[in-house]
């Protein structure tokens, strides 16, 4: 018995000398990558789902760009709106009304032709409150669209979106809305393939097999052709995509490298061209190279803790301000995270546009210490506890664990952590089925706005129980209708002020994105979205002649 | 006969205990009293640990992070620039504990069950071994997340529910174990004498089963370590800052190459430990042979 498990422990063992020797002999899949044209893109995590209007996370929209294009899409160069499934669009002079020419040559993978009537179709299943889009209110600036999407207008019909013909699209919008073409290039505003989607259920089904590599259309510049679970999705070059000649790539494979660790090793080993993030600790070792390939760029994204102001102890204000007045972030990001971030006390990222977020707080124990004696736990006597959840990572994992005890020290209070795996995670946030749980958010527009309306009372991301009337006006009513840019900053520096003395939500940290990139990759540029355009990628077989 | 001689013949045939010859044999066998001595020391250290520990187990040192072995630190420091020492120190606690109390829950149950199954045959037998391979289908690591799901968080539960499922084996062995037994002269006798069942397994089945129990109970001591690691990096075991030795060399893995020691010394704590619980494993199961020995 004793020798038999032996020998089976001893399997796992073999079978990994067996495959690095079988590595250490071949080719790299990088190196064969790049005689190929197939990109190995380390991905983040496993997707949950591939429906651009269902899905939510970073990893999905990776892949889902490759597999969808929307009206416009982004340079990513320089961030500019530039053709994508629309040719062209004309804006009207007050600004409301924006006409879409889309694309004659635009068509769907199964060779159908994209028409306007496409993205009525779309645009009315990403809208319906049956379907549960997160992402809906990226299509509020439209007309009626709001109202429909939360169920109060029943006939689509009345929503400001109108295909004049088969190929040009009207729409309405509510007021002038500056980044609306920016909107284009988010996926839930992407055209989905009718025919598809009715042969497998409703319109407003959530996860039918539609997406399933053997059913699902699309019109990106890649086609799906593989999805082994937990292993890899594979995308080839489009066939019917109408630029399809700008297109460089053969194929993408996109890897779920959910433990960072392991990523960089698969990168170190050649398996990788492109790693999502990088473990912490290797940044100063990559720092150090020389032709590094550690590529580091301010990036649009804060990094922060929910609070679920409807529990105990969170409901009072002083708690929430008081456990952020206790976290020293200068000194979490310049040793736990080697100062590869900004510390963050507001949700907009410093410099969106111009704008710059009003900083209320610092790191402040006295006063800290202060609020949560007037709250009732001088010296956290009689703190119930508080649980903090955060997805698995090793990165979550090292903050929390600083966090937990900066706030031991200062406050002398229990804070218990709790790693979820992302689903779970994903859900537990959803519901509020948590005290306090880390956050990210990733801007999907370059403007104040896509950071302050997460704060909404019915803000789909909202999850935590914040509801301040003055604070949606100034965001949906005042902001919107602002003369100039400088009006309109004016309104969301009072509104940012506003939310964060309500402090409904701990900011930790502004992103910077953090990636290691194989020399060979060309065209693809850092940028302030960490935006990728796949279309633009090439791989130059003779990159060391080159260096 | 006089009373004095019956008193004589009586202390004569007593001879030795089963235990204390064992004892005399193990006491031969160096590498099993080193593997002893390792444990206990081990195991006092744990029980001590809150007294003599260096550190806080949770006092960070963020501006020092991590720092290798030095006078301060004897060990090095994590990226926290909490004590290592420390740490391995705590974590012991948590692994030895669940390694032995999850290991006597499974012999208790593994052990009874196998050799009431055993003892008894016909169509009990049948019934208890057939549960046993029910549960066996069962894929285990999804029972204990489900039963960590329904119960919550506890480290009694942990214990437990990994004790519960490592059972299966041990009852396996024990029962081909008491069958060989009972066709054995001795035990028939002690039938024929008119001992209940439930003494006769205890004074003569179960002590000349003894050996492979032995050597299974100390090799499922160190897979139930490495189960509460698993279960801890899930998010199911114990939390930060609490630690174990499994999850110390799971953390240190990760950063092996800036920081080996993080990796090496909880590394050794638990190699160490398995080693010497091999040693003694052997050493005892030698001693506890009653029909291997020499004299």
């Amino acid at each position: 018995m004793s020798l038999r498990r032996t020998a089976l422990k001893l399997l796992p063992t073999l079978c990994l000398c067996v495959t690095l020797v079988a590595c250490g002999s071949g080719e790299s899949r990088v190196v064969q990558g790049n005689r190929n044209g197939i990109l190995h893109y380390g991905n983040g995590t496993e997707p949950q789902g591939l429906d651009p209007h269902i899905v939510t996370g970073l990893p999905e929209s990776h892949i889902v760009r490759a597999l969808f294009e929307g009206l416009a899409v982004k340079n990513p160069f320089t961030l500019e709106p530039e053709p994508g499934v629309a040719q062209s669009w004309d804006i009207s002079e007050d600004g409301r009304t924006v006409t879409f020419h889309l694309n004659p040559q635009a068509r769907w993978s199964n060779g159908d032709t994209m028409t306007a009537h496409d993205y009525v179709w779309s645009w009315q299943r990403a809208l319906n409150p049956a379907m549960g889009n997160q992402y809906a209110y990226m299509l509020y600036p439209i007309e009626n669209a709001e109202a429909f999407a939360t169920g109060k207008l029943q006939d689509f019909a009345e929503v400001g979106v109108k295909a004049l013909d088969k190929h040009t699209l009207q729409v309405q919008l509510v007021t002038a809305t500056p980044y609306f073409i920016q909107l284009m290039d988010h996926y839930s505003t992407f055209a989905v393939h009718r025919p598809t989607i009715e042969k497998f259920g409703q319109a407003t089904d959530r996860f039918t097999p539609w997406t399933r590599v053997e059913n699902i259309v699309g019109n990106g510049a890649f086609t799906l052709k593989e999805w082994k679970l937990n292993r890899r999705i594979r995308v080839e070059k489009s066939g019917t995509y109408w630029d399809r000649d700008r297109v460089k790539l053969n194929g993408v494979v996109f890897y779920p490298t959910e433990n960072i660790s392991s990523e960089e090793r698969m990168f170190r080993v050649g398996q990788l061209h492109y790693t999502q993030t990088i473990p912490l600790d290797k940044i100063p070792v990559y720092r150090a190279m020389e032709n590094s390939p550690y590529v580091n760029a301010p990036y649009l994204g804060t990094y922060y803790y929910l609070l679920n102001i409807n529990e105990a102890p969170l409901q009072d204000v002083r708690v929430r301000r008081a456990l952020s007045l206790a976290i020293d972030r200068e000194r979490l990001n310049n040793t736990v995270l080697h100062a590869a971030n900004v510390p963050a006390y507001g949700i907009t990222p410093p410099g969106t546009l111009g704008y710059q977020p009003p900083k209320l707080f610092g790191h402040d124990v006295a006063a800290a210490r202060q609020l949560l004696a007037e709250a009732g736990f001088p010296d956290g006597e009689g703190w119930p506890g508080l649980e903090l959840t955060y997805n698995t990572s090793e990165s979550h994992r090292k903050i929390a664990v600083a966090l937990q005890q900066m706030w031991k020290d200062a406050l002398n209070i229990e804070v218990t952590l709790s790693n979820q795996e992302w689903k779970v995670y994903l859900d537990s946030v959803d519901q509020m089925n948590f005290q306090m749980a880390r956050r990210g958010w990733i801007g999907d527009y370059v403007d104040p706005n896509n950071f302050l309306d997460l704060f909404l009372c019915d803000g789909g991301n909202n999850n935590t129980g914040f509801c301040d009337p003055q604070y949606d006006d100034m965001i949906t009513r005042q902001a919107p209708r602002a003369k100039s840019r400088e009006e309109r900053y004016a309104i969301f520096y009072a509104a940012e002020t506003l939310l964060m003395e309500q402090m409904p939500f701990i900011p930790i940290y502004t992103y910077t994105s953090n990636h290691l990139i194989h020399p060979s990759v060309r065209d693809m540029p850092s940028n302030l979205m960490d935006s990728l355009n796949l279309k633009y990628v090439w791989l130059d077989q003779n990159w060391e002649g080159a260096q | 006969m006089s009373d004095a001689s019956i008193t004589d013949i009586a202390q004569a045939e007593q001879g030795t205990s089963l235990w204390h010859d064992a004892w005399l044999r193990l006491r031969r066998n160096r590498l099993a009293l080193f593997g002893l001595g390792i444990l206990v020391l081990f195991i006092t250290i744990a029980l001590l640990t809150p007294w003599i520990a260096p550190y806080g187990y949770a006092e960070q040192n963020l501006d020092l992070g991590a720092s290798g072995p030095s006078a301060a630190h004897w060990l090095g420091t994590d990226i926290f620039g909490r004590d290592l020492l420390t740490q391995i120190m705590y974590g012991g606690r948590i692994s030895l504990a669940v390694g032995f109390i999850a290991t006597a829950v499974a012999l208790l149950i593994g052990v009874t069950w196998g050799a009431v199954a055993g003892y008894v045959g016909g169509r009990v037998d049948a019934v208890m071994m057939r549960l046993v391979d029910i549960l066996y289908a069962l894929p285990f690591m999804i029972f204990i997340v489900l039963l960590m799901v329904v119960f919550g968080r506890n480290l009694l539960l942990l214990f437990l529910a990994i004790g519960a499922v490592e059972w299966l084996t041990m009852a396996r062995i024990m029962r081909s174990q008491v069958q060989t037994l009972r066709q054995q002269e001795f035990v028939e006798a002690a039938v024929s004498l008119g001992l209940s069942p439930s003494t006769i397994i205890r004074r003569h089945v179960i002590p000349n089963a003894l050996g492979p129990i032995i050597v299974y109970t100390t090799l499922t001591i160190p897979s139930v370590m490495l189960l509460e690691a698993f279960l801890s990096f899930l998010g199911l075991g114990i939390q930060p800052p609490q630690t174990s030795w499994g999850l110390l060399i799971s953390y240190g893995a990760e950063t092996m190459e800036e920081y080996p020691w993080l990796l090496l010394f909880p590394g050794l704590a638990l190699t160490l430990t398995l080693f010497s619980l091999n040693f003694l494993g052997d050493g005892l199961r030698d001693a506890l042979d009653v029909r291997g020995s020499r004299d």
